[in-house]
């Protein structure tokens, strides 16, 4: 018998505001679902596209983007940056296939430990629901299987 | 007399009087519907200079060596309207001085070339904003729509047969005006984020790259489409993407020279509609 999915899932988060929401959630003794691993950096703006392509070539089903919301930026402007970036980095992978629900882009702030606990079991339930991402992890296994390369 | 010997007399001109110690034009290419660009420094060699309808490539990336503009004097170039405004990107991006650029500008229309007026970049203004309207040619546009309607794993499996077919020459790098770093991103190998050998997903990640970095920068002129030795339909992507940033932004790459970079710059109510 085989294993049920659990989609693993890559959250690029920020430190000031997700990533201080994450700690929230956890010392509020919050639960949420166990298939995210999150990768804290400096801010929103930091996030690079190549970033989400990495994760998405390293087997992740799915990719969480988060940071402060608009405003509340630690480094004033970093997150408006990292939204431009994504509305078209979004509609390139639209584009070529990748399909958009994979990839979830919000704003979470330090003080919304319970948002970010529900916003992670949503994710986590929508992915599940979309299965493993094999027309990509197919791809990664070609490379491992071919000794050539 | 035609607009070859008129810019080949206006050449000469320039260059015998010092006003330009270069011009970069098109000449006589390998067949004989090929053309080549060519570095005229003197009057004698300026009758190599010829221009008709063959001379679709876009010269601007050959004013971005470092070195050629640090001496002050100017440099005269043929330029179609997207090479106009590939210089515009590359003065907003403080790639080049637009002073030190003379443009001899011409058109191609019903395979016949036609002299635009106007010799710095400033001149063709109303000429770049009437270009804001023109679309895709109605073939391609076609090819567009059709893949707007398809799925997404319908899409992901055409741009997976397309992209499996890539040999990762990175033609279509080296003839883009616009990739002029010095480090490309897939040159760099700590850490190595793309895949250097050309398998199919690393040829994916490449293709996505180079898409994201023209995003609002691309001005349309086919060059990468046209080097590719595999014809990967690149012209598609890249058009999808200028597409978003004039809808999203109401961006028009190129539009003028003080045009901020569309993805170094925001606005406070730039639209959110997918963010949670």
């Amino acid at each position: 018998m085989s294993e049920p999915f659990e989609p693993k899932i890559v959250a690029f988060v920020c430190t000031y505001c997700t990533y201080a929401g994450a700690d929230l959630a956890g010392t509020s003794r919050i639960k949420y679902a166990p298939n995210v691993r999150i990768v804290r950096l400096p801010c929103t703006g930091r996030i690079s596209p190549m970033f989400i392509l990495k994760a998405l070539q390293k087997g992740a089903d799915g990719v969480l983007v988060s940071g402060c919301h608009p405003g509340d930026c630690h480094f004033a402007q970093g997150n408006y940056h990292a939204r431009r970036r994504w509305t078209v980095f979004r509609s390139l992978l639209s584009f070529t296939g990748i399909p958009e629900e994979r990839i979830k882009f919000s704003w979470v702030s330090a003080a919304e430990g319970a948002k970010f606990a529900e916003l992670i079991n949503d994710v986590t339930e929508q992915i599940r629901d979309l299965g493993p991402f094999e027309q990509y992890q197919e791809l990664q296994k070609v490379i491992e299987t071919q000794s050539s390369y | 007399m035609g607009i070859q010997e008129q810019y080949r007399i206006e050449a000469a001109e320039l260059l015998s009087s010092g006003a330009v110690k270069l011009v970069i034009g098109y000449g006589q290419g390998s067949t004989p519907d090929r053309r080549r660009p060519v570095f005229i420094r003197s009057a004698e060699e300026s009758k190599q200079l010829l221009l008709d309808s063959y001379c679709v490539a876009n010269l601007s990336g050959y004013l971005v060596p470092e070195g050629l503009l640090s001496d002050g004097k100017s440099v005269g170039v043929f330029l179609k309207p997207d090479g106009i405004r590939s210089v515009n990107i590359l003065t907003a991006e403080a790639q080049v001085n637009p002073d030190q650029v003379v443009i001899f500008g011409f058109d191609i229309e019903n395979g016949n070339t036609k002299p635009l007026s106007g010799r710095k970049a400033i001149d063709f203004a109303p000429l770049i904003e009437s270009m804001k309207s023109t679309g895709l040619s109605p073939e391609l546009q076609h090819e567009a729509d059709r893949l707007e309607q398809m799925s997404a794993s319908e899409r992901f499996e055409y741009w997976k047969a397309q992209f499996a077919k890539c040999i990762k020459c990175y033609a279509c790098r080296q003839v883009c005006p616009m990739c002029y770093c010095r480090r490309c991103i897939v040159d760099v190998n700590q850490p190595q984020w793309v895949n250097t050998s050309s398998h199919t997903l690393g040829n994916f990640e490449w293709n996505i790259v180079r898409a994201f970095h023209l995003a609002g920068r691309c001005v349309a002129c086919g060059g990468c489409d046209r080097a590719c030795p595999v014809n990967i339909p690149l012209r598609l992507i890249n058009h999808r993407m200028s597409k978003e940033a004039l809808d999203a932004f109401d961006h028009f790459a190129g539009e003028s020279a003080d045009q901020k970079p569309v993805l170094a710059t925001f606005r406070q109510d730039d639209p959110e509609t997918f963010i949670l």
